[in-house]
């Protein structure tokens, strides 16, 4: 099974980027876990900073996508975790877009254009406190769950 | 520690933008405008850090544009540093902005503004998407506008390093040149553009111009606004998204001003409202009347149709042809209809592809000699391009050693901002009455305001993956009556 983890985020706008910043730790975890295997468990992780649309070009070919990405409901504490799936963020893809396309939309609209788009999507999406500062670094209360959410990703990964 | 939620979509995400609609007692409108969210602390991000840096920097405040930041940026250094690109380097830089220009505009006419007008004004909201758009112009057109676009992208990714946040601009020039096999893959590429771009003027004349119902809602009252106009021109006074002069026309089409990008400051002064975070840029000249149009108001648009009424035609001559069909058909220069942005986009879409194919087969920029060193000790720096929103304006001053100690952007949407609060303002005045605030009113109130191709706070990319718009009605008291979410 090919599968891709795709953190997604803004690398320069505090918590946006924690989405970015675990895609890159458990590419690490994992070159020190399989370090004879490139890539690890054939697993590609890819980081990027791009509108809706886009990510499209990045997920199609795979079968699995493992999507990591910051949301800000103010409803959560910092750093708690959502699990997502597609039909959780499908209320939108019925709407117009103000700018950017949501990611069902895309999912949808890749499936009729005939790319071959992941069939297993799992989304963690983190809560974030500050998404609006320029800051290379997350606010401390994101910071400190990283490792755990680190962990539970890998977990699941390796629970494949 | 992860739990399965369904998110509550007006709740969902805080620091959106917003459309505040504000009725009087008899239910019509009294005033409306927009919000968008506040990004704070750019300029204190970058001071302190090496100038060199800030092509990097820069095109990450934004997943929309970020070659159009690299390449403002890539300017400013040259001029901060006092050195001109060699002639190859010049043309790589705008062959990337380029390819740029002609895949955004491809994205926004068939997916972002689109579904207005290839769909319908009056369709329903479940249709007026992406989606819908596929449904209209069919799937091999869909897979089309996919190919061309990635092969756009392809060139930006080559030339650029990277396709998302490019890194080939660096003071007196690029870091890579053109090699003969990806010279011939960007002559395919520029040529496969032009016919795109001239299959989808075809599209746009099918599908709305001979649509008589569609055409009286882009020349109507609602959508119209005499302003001043702005954009970036060459020496034939001709559109250029690279690099000239900055001119600005009046409400009339005559040359109100036209200076170097380095005299920016005494041309253009920012107003601040205590509503909105976003400041609010006029001609210094005219002087900041309110959210008002005409001669005596210093409020100018940029972007598309802006750049067409500031300049006296194409550089290219197919879209030279579609700018003339353009005023020929809506009764000569300048245009002030808001939905006409769609078309002139589409005119510019072609211009891009031409120019494209025309570096492309330029042989010098096969010259290997692309960079010059700079020597220069730096202190200040200007650098102006269009960006496909309009025109992107970066400033930054350093110390003897290149450490930025002020930086200040003015970026395309936000020349843009009176304007678009206006023309939501006049869009919602003239289509609510009598407090009905139906999903089809609003939506054409929501025309106004994506006809500009607005980039909010465009550098939050959380999920659900895209911006969103909230749209609340007021009334009298201010007591919310209804709330909507895009």
């Amino acid at each position: 099974m090919k599968t891709l983890v795709l953190g997604i985020g803004n690398p320069i706008l505090s918590d946006d980027s924690v989405g970015i910043k675990i895609a890159i730790e458990i590419e690490n975890r994992l070159r020190e876990k399989y370090p004879e295997q490139n890539p690890p468990l054939g697993i590609t992780v890819k980081e990027v900073s791009i509108e809706g649309f886009s990510i499209l070009d990045e997920i199609a070919g795979y079968d699995r996508l493992i999507l990591i990405d910051s949301i800000k409901t103010g409803k959560r504490k910092p750093g708690d975790v959502y699990k997502l799936s597609i039909e959780n963020l499908s209320f939108t893809s019925h709407l117009s877009s103000s700018h950017g396309i949501d990611l069902a939309t895309v999912i949808e609209l890749g499936e009729k254009l005939g790319y071959k788009i992941p069939q297993i999507i799992d989304i963690y999406a983190i809560e974030v406190e500050d998404n609006t500062t320029f800051a290379e670094e997350c606010t401390q209360k994101v910071r400190i769950k990283i490792p755990m959410i680190v962990d539970e990703i890998i977990e699941a990964i390796d629970g494949m | 520690m992860a739990k399965k939620i369904t998110i509550d979509p007006i709740t969902r995400l805080e620091g959106h933008g917003k459309i505040e609609i504000f009725l009087n007692d008899a239910g019509n409108v009294d005033r409306a405008f927009l919000q968008v969210p506040e990004l704070r602390g750019f300029e204190k991000f970058c001071e302190g850090r090496a100038v060199e840096e800030m092509p990097r920097i820069t095109p990450k405040i934004c997943g929309v544009c970020p070659t159009a930041h690299h390449m403002a940026s890539g300017k400013t250094l040259d001029d901060l540093y006092k050195v001109d690109p060699p002639p190859a380097a010049k043309k790589i830089r705008e062959l990337v902005n380029s390819s740029f220009m002609a895949e955004d505009h491809t994205l926004h006419f068939f997916f972002l503004g689109g579904p207005d007008f290839i769909v319908g004004p009056q369709a329903p909201a479940g249709e007026r998407n992406i989606l819908g758009v596929i449904q209209k112009v069919g799937l091999d057109t869909g897979k089309k506008v996919i190919s061309i676009r990635k092969r756009l992208r392809d060139i930006i990714t080559k030339q650029g390093g990277k396709v998302i946040h490019p890194v080939c601009n660096l003071p007196g020039g690029v870091s890579k040149g053109v090699t003969k096999e990806d010279r011939e893959e960007y002559i395919q590429t520029g040529k496969d553009a032009v016919e795109f771009a001239k299959f989808t003027l075809k599209a746009f004349e099918d599908i709305v111009l001979k649509n008589k119902e569609y055409v009286d809602v882009i020349v109507g009252d609602i959508y119209k606004h005499k302003t001043y106009y702005m954009g970036l021109v060459d020496e034939n006074n001709k559109v250029n998204f690279y690099d000239g002069d900055i001119r600005v026309v009046d409400p009339e089409g005559k040359e109100f001003a036209k200076f170097k990008p380095s005299e920016y400051l005494n041309h253009i002064e920012e107003h601040v409202e205590p509503w909105s975070y976003m400041k609010f840029p006029y001609l210094k000249d005219v002087g900041w009347k309110g959210f008002v149009d005409g001669k005596d108001s210093g409020v100018y648009r940029v972007a598309p149709l802006a750049r067409l009424n500031a300049s006296d035609g194409m550089a290219t001559p197919l879209a030279q042809a579609e700018y003339e069909k353009l005023y020929d058909t809506l009764g000569g220069k300048p245009v002030h209809s808001t939905l006409a942005y769609h078309w002139a986009r589409l005119v510019e879409l072609l211009y891009a592809a031409e120019r494209l194919l025309e570096l492309a087969q330029d042989k010098e920029i096969l010259d290997p000699n692309v960079r010059n060193i700079p020597t220069a000790v730096p202190d200040e720096g200007i650098g102006v391009v269009e960006a496909p929103r309009g025109t992107l304006i970066h400033h930054y001053k350093t110390d003897k050693k290149g450490i930025l100690t002020d930086v200040n952007l003015i970026v395309a949407t936000q020349n843009n901002a009176a304007a678009i609060s206006m023309s939501i303002e006049r869009a919602a005045k003239l289509l609510i009455k009598n407090g009905d605030v139906s999903d089809r009113l609003l939506n054409m109130v929501e025309m106004a305001f994506r006809a500009y191709d607005p980039c909010l706070a465009c550098a939050t990319h959380s999920l659900p993956g895209k911006m969103p718009l909230e749209i609340k009605i007021r009334n009298r008291e201010g007591r919310v009556i209804k709330t909507l979410m895009r």
